[in-house]
């Protein structure tokens, strides 16, 4: 159990049945050495987003969460098959995706933590950085190599666009930080 | 005919008068103002019975200008929670109360009654919801304030004509029930109101050495041993009069509310603390000095310099000087005696001001009815 005080992001709290992830806490001081914590909370089974505020001493139960390192298998529609270290095998509801989708690919070998709660997978988080082959882009420009013009390229296998530096051309291998879709540099 | 919507307002007295005098305030215009059923649960009617001397502190239950005023016992006997539940400044409720609002088919409206504060943050928290981590419950916060998006302060319809009406007459009849002479011309008038550590000595040592004549009016509290310590007498009782030069320091009877708005009237200035009284103090466009609650980590010292920012915001720059100087010398930053002169020298404009500063307040509409609009469903 923890108060809302202890709290702290990415700690999972049950709130009326539900898990839910804090995703943004700020703690200010109310009145008479009272405090209140503002919240914004993601709940894991509806990925509905929400504010809040609670009184620091308020207490909560947190969640049982299980989490499993998996790389993804393939597609059967509707859920997306990911395998753990023993070849189990793991469905996953496309809701729980959400910008995963965005670098998913088939054959990927990159490790996935799933996050499961009852047995039920809640979350799936990539890497922080993830290799991808650039589909389609204007042409580089030449003599730039700062990185600091940028332009938008096309991921093979997703149609995802992000911005690169001028310099990239297609078929380059590239990494991205899958935290906030940021061009790192050339693989 | 539709039934009158019900409300609970629970009220912890942690110390002093602020609890009370504010949810008796606002249980007050809930019912005079709004026509609602309210039932006021205090823990400690001792209290209460000091600002409102009507109540019967021997009472569990009894109805006072027609609200129903409960002794909250720690052991609470179950009962049917209202439409609308107000916990004043995040007070706990009751267990079996809050379970009984589980319970209910539609859930009641919750809302926590925030401490009162001018910082940004609350303008961010204010109507966010709480959910509750283990019942299928939603309690709101609710922040007064100062500006648009926050909850506004309490006034009564009746309070600003009523000081408008307070003439000459008003204030001698007021002064004779205190046993005071009318007010002489020339004369500063001065409340005081405030907690044990503020620098009472340094506030008299300055009014002594002052040009003008000074009547410092105490009501009866706290105090009243550091007055009389800077006399060289005990602890002085009400109707005892203390003179150094120019100073008279007048002791007068603890006042029940509406006696109270009228000394805030009828002084010039007002030194005021806590929520109740600061908040008094702004509607009875007196200058005033605030005091403001004590905080672990001096956190305090934030909340104050957030309200002068505020309030000071629209003042010639030497007035703001001076109001800074004397406000944080009040609290525990400075010298009074420096800060007193600067003060006194801006005293018709702060007059002037406090009027401005009212029409600054008046368009956030007042607290009671923000929370009622909040109060119902559609709202929320």
């Amino acid at each position: 159990m923890k108060t809302a005080m202890e709290l702290r992001v990415g700690n999972v709290a049950m709130v009326d049945s539900a898990p839910m992830v804090v995703q943004k806490c700020e703690f200010h001081k109310s009145g008479r050495n009272a405090s209140v914590v503002r919240m914004k909370l993601k709940n894991l089974l509806s990925n509905t987003v929400t504010e809040a505020v609670y009184r620091a001493d308020e207490k909560f139960d947190m969640a049982a969460l299980e989490q499993k390192n998996c790389t993804y298998s393939y597609y059967a529609d509707p859920l997306y098959v990911f395998m753990d270290s023993e070849y189990n095998q793991i469905e996953v509801e496309a809701d729980c995706m959400s910008e995963v989708m965005n670098y998913l690919i088939d054959g990927m070998e990159d490790i996935c933590k799933l996050t499961s709660y009852n047995n039920k997978v809640i979350s799936v988080e990539l890497p922080t950085i993830v290799v991808r082959e650039i589909e389609y882009t204007e042409p580089a420009v030449r003599g730039d190599t700062s990185g600091k013009i940028m332009k938008l390229a096309r991921l093979k296998g997703t149609s995802y666009q992000i911005q690169v530096a001028a310099f990239v051309e297609i078929g380059d291998m590239i990494e991205v930080d899958t935290r906030t879709n940021e061009f790192k540099k050339r693989a | 005919m539709l039934k009158k919507p019900r409300w609970d307002i629970f009220c912890t007295i942690i110390d002093n008068f602020g609890d009370a005098g504010f949810c008796w305030r606002l249980a007050r215009q809930l019912v005079n103002e709004h026509g609602l059923e309210v039932r006021l649960w205090v823990d400690d009617l001792s209290i209460l019975s000091q600002i409102e001397p009507a109540i019967n502190v021997d009472e569990d239950r009894q109805s006072l200008r027609a609200v129903e005023v409960c002794c909250w016992r720690k052991s609470f006997v179950s009962t049917q929670p209202a439409d609308v539940v107000i916990e004043t400044f995040a007070c706990t409720l009751p267990d079996n109360y809050i379970l009984a609002m589980a319970d209910l088919p539609q859930q009641p409206v919750w809302i926590n009654l925030e401490y009162l504060s001018a910082e940004n943050w609350t303008l961010d928290c204010h109507c966010l919801p709480s959910f509750h981590p283990h019942l299928s419950l939603t309690k709101y916060f609710f922040f007064p304030g100062f500006v648009e998006g926050t909850g506004g302060l309490l006034l009564e319809k009746s309070l600003l004509p009523a000081r408008v009406s307070f003439n000459n007459i008003s204030q001698d009849i007021f002064f004779q029930e205190l046993g005071l002479q009318s007010r002489r011309d020339g004369e500063l008038y001065i409340s005081l109101f405030c907690y044990d550590d503020a620098p009472i000595e340094e506030l008299l040592s300055a009014c002594v050495i002052s040009d003008v004549p000074i009547r410092v009016l105490v009501p009866q509290h706290s105090v009243n041993n550091a007055i009389g310590m800077f006399f060289g007498v005990g602890s002085p009782a009400a109707g005892q009069v203390l003179q150094s030069a120019k100073l008279k320091v007048c002791i007068i009877p603890f006042l029940e509310q509406d006696k109270y708005d009228q000394l805030l009237w009828a002084c010039d200035i007002n030194f005021v603390r806590g929520e109740d009284s600061f908040v008094r103090a702004q509607w009875a466009e007196r200058v005033f000095i605030w005091n403001i609650y004590p905080q672990a980590e001096q956190s305090h010292r934030l909340k104050l310099e957030a309200f002068l920012e505020l309030y000071t915001e629209r003042m010639p720059p030497e007035m703001s000087v001076a109001v800074c100087s004397l406000w944080n010398a009040w609290n525990g930053n400075g010298q009074m005696i420096n800060a007193w002169p600067i003060f006194a020298a801006q005293m018709t404009e702060l007059t002037e001001y406090s009027n401005k500063w009212i029409r600054q307040l008046l368009p956030i509409g007042d607290l009671t009815s923000n929370l009622v609009r909040f109060s119902r469903k559609d709202q929320i």
